[in-house]
């Protein structure tokens, strides 16, 4: 029995006459302490599955479970971090995290407290914009409240849509390692999902592509045995490295073309009717 | 700096002086100039447009009380109205004050009174002159047209008796079974009639020509009418003044009891046998009338300024019953959808009732709590008034909070589920922080809603405030109080004007969006 996992889960939006499936026989297990990244084309459903592992949603058929009980509503066990960051735009960054770690840790005492989230903050880089509402950041830096708020709750799962996206390169990859950092040291389980396989192969025990929408599932999963710590500027010149990043970028383009060549030939089936001319007819 | 000037002028709702701090501070001076011009000087133009248009306009009217007054007159009388108040409150500490505060104040009112009086025995004799004038001047006027008049009346009378006797000479000559000189006699009568008719048309307007002269407006006699009655006005102050300082001061009057009450003690040491009950009973009423004159207070009529104080003091009652009961319900109508389906029937049909119909309900059903009104706490007038502004102006508030509730992002209830926050931490750190900008639009509005319902509640109900003044100004119909409603115009217009402002300041304080609350 595995810490994570998902059994044939089945899951899809709309009313029954405009039904779209999102999610079919999803097949998932995921170890304890081990760092799973999904990668897939946007849209093909990977913040459902999120949703589904973090209890938010419930799947149509099938199951989630952790630790062998059926997940059935969300919990701060399962740390999520959002998407669209889902920051309460009334509060400045440090209440945000308060919140969270009031919630979570009701026994803190108040000194602690403050040192526990000035921690988390000076953690992601936002000393000094403590005070600052969400519609005062940029994009990035909420990003990067939403995933300090994420962490500062020590959850036993780290559940992460996205959790860089909007970042650039180098805030990127202070985060990488931050988050690389954070597993390590308290041996927590991941489950990231991104859509930059360099990203992945760098992070992740094992890369699970989701093929594209509708109907997605998970495809077959890549184990990246590279050792760690890894190392961004040698890992570069790593023939390992390089031969599995071709392998799975190889690997969802052809499910993305096998799709759209499903997708095409769907949509190109044509009605066989010529054009009448109104004029020749009158 | 003037960052800090632009952000509290934003806080405070000013934000139209904000291009006059930057131009102060050379900031893009063409680009603050054209915002001056549109923000500031425009909007200033156009009122005084209205403000010239009214002055013409106005006078053109006359009615029951008077011309319609002009822009000048009311500010007149604004004036007249803030001086009324401040002699009432004159008087007020004149009542109260003692000692030697009281013995200055003999003396200083006492020396004006004395510099007034070779004034307003001016005023009067150039009040009798200046009617003397006038009266003059109209007969002068009036003269030759009455002479006109006279003759002409002579003249149709003369003309009618001629016709009259020219008919009656006519009639003699017909003679039985002639019809057609019958008919003949009938027209002619006929004619002679109407002639008679526009004769007496002809001198009703004479007549009327005559009545505009007789009733002319003598600028030199309302000047000094209108100087003399200032003059007068004054003396009377000053004498009422003199009465509040001296016999009818309070301290005064009581001293006064005081001496009373120990002649009648000793009266009574002395007295013996059937006299010693009089003489008791004398001392229990010289006491009880010590008692009244101590705990009594200056009888104060209602001054424009307190009923306007009273009025927001109403306002705000109303305002706050309405909050406590709209928020909650409006929560809950957000949060439940069964409870919103409940309560929609009732919304609907309560939403749009009148104040006018709201008021005479409350009034009887508050006036069954309470048996007699000056005994009571707060006033049944004033409690109906701010019940009734409570029952009008609550919906805003409801709407906008179960609107509010209802809309809020689902993302933000994701993360209280993910935090499995209870439902009073979910309420009052996710699900109210998150309407409020909602819930305080609608406080806005209710309050402009309340605003506007109070006068007519006022109004109705006879609580003393802003309505009040405006019916016992209309009862008086003279073109002194149909200026005063002006007044009224504007003042009500301003107070809102500023509770509209003080919302928008807390609305801006509660939106963490940084988005703009209208202007
Ligand atoms: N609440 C919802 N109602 C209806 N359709 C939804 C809903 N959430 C997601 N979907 C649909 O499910 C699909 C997958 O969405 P999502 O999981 O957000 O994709 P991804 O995160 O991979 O970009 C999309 O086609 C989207 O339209
Ligand atoms: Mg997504």
């Amino acid at each position: 029995m595995s810490f994570l996992e998902m059994n044939n889960v089945c899951i899809g939006y709309g009313p029954s006459n405009a039904r779209t499936e999102v999610l079919e026989n999803v097949n998932l297990s995921v170890e304890e302490n081990e760092f799973v990244a999904i990668i897939g084309f946007s849209g093909s459903g990977k913040s459902t599955l999120i949703s589904l592992l973090a209890g938010l949603e419930k799947p149509d058929s099938g199951f989630v479970r952790m630790k062998g009980r059926t997940i059935d509503q969300p919990g701060p066990d399962r740390g999520v971090m959002f998407q669209n960051y889902s920051l309460l735009p009334w509060l400045s960054v440090y209440q945000n995290i308060e919140l969270a770690v009031k919630q979570v840790f009701p026994d803190m005492k108040k000194g602690e407290r403050v040192e526990y989230i000035q921690h988390y903050i000076d953690m992601v880089s936002l000393t000094s914009a403590e005070w600052k509402k969400p519609h005062e950041l940029s994009g990035g830096m909420r990003q990067r409240l939403s995933l300090a708020r994420t962490l500062a709750m020590k959850p036993e799962v780290l559940l992460l849509d996205e959790p860089l996206s909007a970042l650039d390169a180098l805030t990127r990859s202070v985060l990488q390692d931050e988050i690389i950092r954070i597993w390590e040291e308290d041996r927590r389980t991941v489950v990231m999902i991104t859509n930059d396989v360099d990203e992945a192969t760098i992070m992740a025990d094992r890369i699970i592509p989701l093929t594209p929408g509708p109907k997605a599932t998970l495809a077959q999963d890549f184990k990246v045995e590279l050792p760690r710590p890894r190392d961004r500027t040698t890992l570069n010149f790593n023939p390992d490295f390089k031969a599995l990043r071709n392998r799975v970028t190889k690997f969802m383009i052809s499910v993305n073309e096998e799709a759209k060549l499903l997708r095409t030939q769907r949509n190109l089936k044509c009605p066989d009717i010529q054009p009448i001319s109104l004029a020749r007819v009158g | 700096m003037k960052y800090k000037i632009l952000k509290a002028l934003d806080i405070a709702g000013l934000k139209v002086l904000d291009p006059v701090v930057r131009l102060a501070y050379r900031e893009e001076p063409r680009e603050q100039v054209r915002k001056i011009i549109l923000f500031i000087a425009i909007p200033i133009i156009t009122f005084c447009a209205f403000l010239v248009a009214w002055a013409y306009i106005a006078p053109r009217h006359t009615t029951k009380s008077g011309e319609v007054p002009t822009p000048s007159v009311v500010w007149d009388s604004a004036k007249n109205i803030w001086v009324f108040h401040q002699r009432e409150n004159i008087k007020e500490e004149d009542f109260r004050v003692e000692g030697e505060e009281r013995e200055k104040r003999i003396a200083e009112v006492t020396a004006l009174l004395e510099k007034l009086k070779p004034e307003l025995e001016k005023a009067d004799e150039q009040l009798n002159k200046a009617q003397e004038q006038a009266k003059a001047q109209t007969q002068q006027a009036v003269a030759p047209l009455m002479a006109v008049f006279e003759k002409t009346k002579e003249q149709f009378k003369q003309a009618e008796s001629d016709r009259k006797k020219e008919l009656n000479e006519l009639a003699k000559t017909i003679k039985d079974g002639d019809t057609a000189a019958r008919a003949e006699y009938l027209k002619k009568v006929d004619a002679h009639i109407k002639q008679s008719d526009v004769e007496t048309e002809q001198l009703q307007v004479i007549k009327s020509r005559i009545d505009v002269v007789m009733n002319p407006k003598h600028e030199g006699l309302i000047a000094a009418r209108t100087a003399k009655n200032r003059v007068a006005e004054q003396v009377q102050f000053l004498s009422k003044r003199l009465e509040n300082l001296g016999d009818n001061n309070q301290q005064q009057k009581v001293l006064a009891a005081k001496q009373a009450l120990e002649e009648k003690k000793e009266k009574f040491s002395e007295a013996s046998g059937r006299a010693l009950y009089f003489g008791a009973m004398n001392i229990h009423r010289a006491e009880d009338r010590l008692g009244r004159i101590e705990t009594s207070t200056y009888a104060k009529p209602w001054t424009f300024p307190a009923q306007i104080v009273r009025s927001l003091g109403c306002v705000f009652l109303g305002f706050v019953i309405a909050t406590i009961i709209a928020v909650p319900i409006g929560i809950l109508c957000g949060l439940s959808p069964v409870f919103m389906a409940a309560m929609t029937p009732l919304i609907s049909l309560f939403k749009p009732v009148s104040p006018i119909v709201w008021l005479p309900i409350v009034f009887i059903i508050v006036g069954g709590f309470i048996d007699d009104p000056e005994q009571a706490p707060v006033h049944p007038a004033f409690l109906s008034s701010a019940i009734t502004v409570a029952l009008c102006s609550l919906w805003p508030t409801l709407v906008n909070t179960a609107f509010g509730v209802a809309a809020i992002d689902k993302d933000h209830l994701n993360v209280a589920r993910v935090l499995r926050l209870g439902f009073w931490n979910r309420l009052f750190k996710i699900v109210i922080p998150s309407a409020l900008p909602l819930i305080f639009a609608g406080l806005r509005i209710s309050l402009g809603v309340g605003w506007m319902v109070l006068i007519a509640a006022e109004l109705l109900s006879s609580s003393e405030g802003i309505g009040k003044f405006v019916w016992d100004m209309f009862n008086n119909g003279s073109s002194q109080t149909f200026a005063q409603m002006f007044v009224v115009v504007f003042v009500v217009g301003i107070v809102g004007l500023m509770l509209d402002r003080t919302m928008i300041v807390f609305q801006r304080l509660v939106s963490f969006d940084g988005a703009p609350t209208a202007i």
